[in-house]
C-alpha cells in the first residue's frame, strides 16, 4: 500500500515537475536537473550547485551537454543566510498545522468522549499558540524569502533557473495561504475565542475551519516543496 | 534503373517519426533506462499516430507499411532508443506468422483488434535449452480430443508481460506446430521481468506453459508447419532489426559529432582532430553501408523475392556497426562517454543485443554461407 502510494505521488511530482521545468538534462558534473529552456537562446547554462558553464544541444530529443568552462569565483559565502533561515519557517509551520488539526479533531470528538473534557479546557491556550506560531512561520518567511532574492542576485547573478522562479512563485504563494490563515485563525470565527474550539453548531464556523484546514493543507504542500527544491539547490542530485 | 532516392510518401512517414521519436522517444530514453518500467504512454502514443502494428493487412482494419518504410520508421524510433522502439515494434515479431500462415477467422481474431485499441503480442519460441538452435524446442503439445494441451518453458519472450496472446512454438508428437495462445489462458505463467544488460524498456520474461488447453481453431497451418513458418517470419523481421541497430549508429553518430564540434582540447576544437574526425568518417561509412544493405533486404522482401541472404547480411553488418559506433562515440566523449548521465554508455548496452536476438550474428553467417553453397558462382 505505501508502495503505491509512494508511485502515485512520484508520478504527480514528474508530471508537475515535467510542467514547469519542460525537458531536463542534468548536469554531467554533479548531477544537477537543469531546464533546458534555461540555457537560453546561445545554449549556455552555468550550473548553480557546481558552477560548470555547460553548453547544452538536443539530439534526437537526446541532451547532450558539453562542458565549456569551470565558475570557480562566484560568490559563496561561508554562511549563507538563505538556506539557514529557512529551516525557521519550515520547522515551525508543521507545528501551527498540528495545533489547528487537534482542535479541529477535539471539537468533533467532544460529543461523542465526554472524558476528554477536562483536556478540553486547555484548547484556548492550544488555539492562542497555534496562531503564534503560525504568525512567527509566515512572517519569518518574508525574510527567509528576502534573502533568497539576496542569495538569487549575489551568488546565481540573477541567472534564470526554473528552480528559482519557481521558488518565487512558492514564496508568495505560501504568504498568501498563510496570511489567510491567520486572519481567519486570529478572528475567532473557526476556533472561539472562548473554548479554542470550533462550534459545530454554527454552520458558517464549520465552513470556516474546513477552509482554514485546507489552506494549512496547501501551505504544507508549498512549503515542503519550496524546502525540497531549495535543498536540491544547495546539496546537488 | 537504380533509384536510391525515398519518396514522397516514404519522406513525409520519416519526418513524421522523426518528430515522434525527438517529442516521445528521446527526452525519456533515460528514465525508461533507469526505471526499467514499460513505456505503455508512449506506446498509446505511437498507437495513435499509426506506428504500432505497420503489417496488419487493411482487410483487418490496419494501414499497412511495406518493410522498407517500415524499416525506415524504426530506424528513427531507436535513434531515440532502441528499448522503447523494441516495445512499440515487438508485435510485428509474433503478427507476422499468423499474417504468413494464419486463416482468415484467425485474422480476425488475433490481428484485427490490434488495430482497434492498444494491444500488446509476444513471439514464444525461444526456450532454455533452444536458442539459436530452434529445432530444439521440447515445449510439448497433446492433443486430447479437438484441443491440444501445452505444456514447457518459453524464455525471453519479448512483450511476455504485457501480451494478450503469444504464438508458441511446439512439438506435436515430435513435429513442431505453431499456435496462438490467448495469454488469459489458464496454466499461463509470466515469470518476473529479466533485468538484461540494456534496452531495460523493452519487457522481457519467461513464460511457463503448464496444462494450457489450445483449441485446434488456434493452430497455424498444418502440424508439422511450426518450424517453417517461424523461420519465414525472420525474412520479415530481420530487415526490422537491422534498422534498430542502423538507428543506434545514428544515435551514437550524431551525439559524437555534436559532442565533438562543441568540446575544446588543446585550444581547439575536439573535431579538429584527427583521430577523432576519422572515428565518424567510419561511423558514417558503416552506416551508410549498413543501410544499403538493410534497405535491399527489406526491398527483395517487397518484391516478394527470396531475402534470407540479404536479411542475415544486413542483420549482421548493422549490428556490428552499432557495437562499434557506441564504443567509438563513448571514445570521443572520454570521461563524459563512461558516465551513466550521458547517452554514450546506453548505446553500448543496447547494441549488443543486436548481435544477438533474432538469431546470433554467427547465425547470420551460417545462413549466408548455406546460400553459398548452393551457388555455382556469385555474380
Amino acid at each position: 500500500m505505501f508502495g503505491d502510494l509512494r508511485r502515485i505521488t512520484a508520478k504527480i511530482a514528474a508530471k508537475f515537475k515535467r510542467k514547469c521545468y519542460g525537458r531536463t538534462f542534468k548536469c554531467p558534473v554533479c548531477h544537477f536537473e537543469l531546464a533546458v529552456v534555461d540555457a537560453g537562446s546561445n545554449r549556455l547554462i552555468v550550473c548553480p550547485v557546481c558552477g560548470v558553464v555547460i553548453d547544452i544541444e538536443e539530439v534526437y530529443g537526446h541532451a547532450v551537454p558539453v562542458v565549456l568552462e569551470v565558475e570557480l569565483y562566484r560568490p559563496q559565502p561561508k554562511a549563507r543566510i538563505h538556506p539557514l533561515a529557512t529551516h525557521v519557517p519550515i520547522g515551525l509551520y508543521p507545528f501551527a498545522v498540528l495545533g489547528a488539526v487537534l482542535l479541529a479533531a477535539g471539537s468533533l470528538a467532544r460529543p461523542f468522549f465526554p472524558a476528554i473534557e477536562p483536556l478540553l479546557t486547555r484548547a484556548p491556550v492550544l488555539a492562542d499558540a497555534t496562531l503564534v506560531v503560525l504568525v512567527l512561520s509566515v512572517g519569518l518567511s518574508i525574510l527567509t524569502s528576502a534573502s533568497g532574492l539576496w542569495d538569487w542576485n549575489r551568488r546565481y547573478r540573477r541567472r534564470s533557473y526554473r528552480q528559482i522562479r519557481l521558488k518565487i512563485a512558492f514564496s508568495v504563494l505560501f504568504l498568501a495561504l498563510g496570511g489567510i490563515a491567520i486572519a481567519l485563525h486570529a478572528s475567532g470565527a473557526v476556533f472561539s475565542a472562548g473554548t479554542g474550539l470550533v462550534d459545530l453548531g454554527s454552520t458558517m464556523s464549520v465552513t470556516l475551519a474546513v477552509i482554514e484546514l485546507a489552506l494549512l493543507a496547501a501551505g504544507m504542500v508549498v512549503i515542503a516543496t519550496l524546502g525540497h527544491v531549495g535543498g536540491t539547490l544547495v546539496f546537488g542530485k | 534503373m537504380m533509384d536510391f532516392s525515398p519518396s514522397a510518401e516514404q519522406t513525409e512517414l520519416v519526418e513524421r517519426a522523426r518528430a515522434f521519436t525527438r517529442e516521445f522517444i528521446g527526452p525519456n530514453s533515460m528514465e525508461f533506462d533507469r526505471s526499467g518500467e514499460f513505456p505503455r504512454d508512449i506506446c498509446r502514443e505511437a498507437f495513435k499516430q499509426g506506428f504500432m502494428n505497420p503489417h496488419v493487412p487493411a482487410e483487418y482494419g490496419g494501414s499497412p507499411h511495406s518493410v522498407l518504410d517500415h524499416c525506415m520508421v524504426l530506424e528513427e524510433m531507436a535513434t531515440g532508443c532502441s528499448g522503447i522502439a523494441t516495445a512499440i515494434d515487438a508485435n510485428g515479431l509474433s503478427q507476422y506468422p499468423v499474417i504468413y500462415a494464419g486463416n482468415d477467422d484467425q485474422k480476425r481474431r488475433f490481428l484485427a483488434p490490434m488495430t482497434e485499441e492498444l494491444m500488446f503480442s509476444a513471439y514464444a519460441v525461444t526456450e532454455p535449452e533452444a536458442g539459436s538452435d530452434v529445432s530444439r524446442v521440447k515445449t510439448s503439445a497433446t492433443k486430447i480430443g479437438n484441443d491440444y494441451v501445452l505444456n514447457g518453458i518459453k524464455w525471453w519472450i519479448t512483450n511476455g508481460s504485457v501480451a494478450s496472446w503469444y504464438f508458441v512454438l511446439a512439438r506435436v508428437d515430435d513435429k513442431p506446430t505453431a499456435f496462438v495462445v490467448p495469454a488469459d489462458s489458464p496454466g499461463i505463467i509470466r515469470g518476473p521481468k529479466e533485468i538484461n544488460l540494456g534496452q531495460h524498456a523493452s519487457n522481457t520474461v519467461r513464460v511457463t506453459f503448464e496444462d494450457v488447453k489450445v483449441e485446434e481453431k488456434n493452430r497455424l497451418g498444418n502440424e508439422g508447419d511450426g518450424f517453417k513458418i517461424s523461420m519465414k517470419t525472420f525474412d520479415h523481421t530481420r530487415p526490422g532489426v537491422a534498422a534498430g541497430a542502423n538507428g543506434i549508429t545514428k544515435a551514437a553518430l550524431n551525439i559524437a559529432l555534436s559532442y565533438a564540434k562543441r568540446r575544446r582540447t588543446f585550444d581547439k576544437k575536439l573535431i579538429s582532430n584527427q583521430g577523432i574526425s576519422f572515428k565518424l568518417a567510419e561511423i558514417m561509412t558503416g552506416l551508410d553501408a549498413a543501410r544499403y544493405l538493410t534497405y535491399k533486404a527489406a526491398w527483395l522482401f517487397d518484391q516478394g523475392e527470396d531475402n534470407a541472404r540479404e536479411a542475415a547480411e544486413a542483420k549482421w553488418f548493422a549490428a556490428d556497426v552499432a557495437m562499434k559506433a557506441a564504443i567509438e562515440c563513448s571514445q570521443v566523449l572520454g570521461g563524459y562517454g563512461f558516465t551513466t548521465e550521458m547517452p554514450a554508455e546506453k548505446l553500448i548496452r543496447d547494441a549488443k543485443i543486436y548481435q544477438i536476438y533474432e538469431g546470433a550474428t554467427e547465425i547470420q553467417k551460417m545462413i549466408i554461407v548455406g546460400k553459398l553453397m548452393r551457388m555455382r558462382e556469385v555474380h
